[in-house]
């Protein structure tokens, strides 16, 4: 069960940070087309980073102690110290503005130069931090892996 | 990638304020509190993580300050954009389009630089 939910996390979010992409693309060409297709990418940007909160908040709350204590006693405590304590509190960056997204995406982008800035502006920045995340959680994934190796426990090399 | 604006504008309208834009009071509003909620959540993270009792009254309130500190950010967020909703904006929607970008690099720099220095 904690494998599933830990991997499920990340997988929303990189679908979410594909969604915002979806969103960021179409929104360049908006027209009146395509505003079905943005206004979809964004209600799909916005559930797959709620769900990866979600996810992911489960597993940092619920499992994660036994790991951060692991990642401190290794040769690598800022997997922890820095990547995961700019990593929890960065989430809530893109969860705002995913949340945001569908508001403005549902403009008449094609007409309305003010709200297709805006549009891809808050994709844009949905992309930057959910990219700086994923690299978080792979450092701090390395944390523990580094620490299981570094202690000498049998089969961890 | 043609980054070519097709729609009214491409068809030659005229750039009239009404070809340009603006956010309509919703979109304003919330755009409004999403700057203040970015911006909120990073000044949370540095004030918990420099004064123990305020993390520990988070944590006490739901079971983990984190998800305290997610319900704050989304309650400023959603708190002030129904408020500023039934309110005039009074902010141009390029610069608000500006604010966000700002809040966003601001917020997000302002918790990676604590956590190096801290």
């Amino acid at each position: 069960m904690s494998d599933i939910v830990l991997f499920a996390h990340p997988t929303f979010g990189v679908l979410g940070m594909v969604a915002a992409v979806w969103v960021f693309v179409e929104t360049l060409n908006a027209s009146e087309a395509n505003q079905a297709r943005i206004r979809m990418a964004a209600y799909a940007t916005t559930a797959c980073i709620v769900l990866a909160w979600l996810l992911g908040g489960y597993w940092y709350t619920t499992f994660y102690a036994p790991e951060k204590a692991i990642i401190l006693k290794g040769p690598w405590p800022w997997a922890h110290d820095f990547f995961m304590e700019t990593k929890e509190h960065l989430f809530f960056i893109p969860l705002i503005l995913a949340i945001y997204l569908p508001i403005v995406a549902t403009r008449k982008l094609a007409s309305n130069a003010t709200a297709r800035a805006m549009v891809l502006v808050v994709s844009g920045f949905v992309v930057l931090n959910a990219l700086a995340i994923e690299g978080a959680g792979a450092v701090i994934n390395h944390g523990v892996k580094i620490a299981f190796v570094h202690s000498g426990v049998k089969g961890s090399e | 990638m043609s980054t070519t604006v097709h729609g009214d504008l491409a068809a030659g309208a005229p750039r009239t304020a009404k070809a340009e834009g603006t956010l309509d009071n919703v979109a304003a509003a919330f755009g409004q509190a999403a700057v203040v909620a970015i911006i909120f959540n990073t000044l949370l993270a540095w004030v918990k993580d420099a004064y123990d009792p305020l993390n520990t009254f988070m944590a006490h309130l739901t079971g983990h300050h984190w998800i305290t500190h997610g319900l704050a950010d989304l309650a400023v967020f959603f708190g002030l954009g129904f408020y500023l909703m039934s309110r005039p904006s009074t902010w141009n929607g390029k610069n608000l389009v500006v604010a966000i970008a700002v809040a966003c690099i601001a917020g997000g720099g302002g918790l990676a630089l604590w956590f190096v220095v801290t």
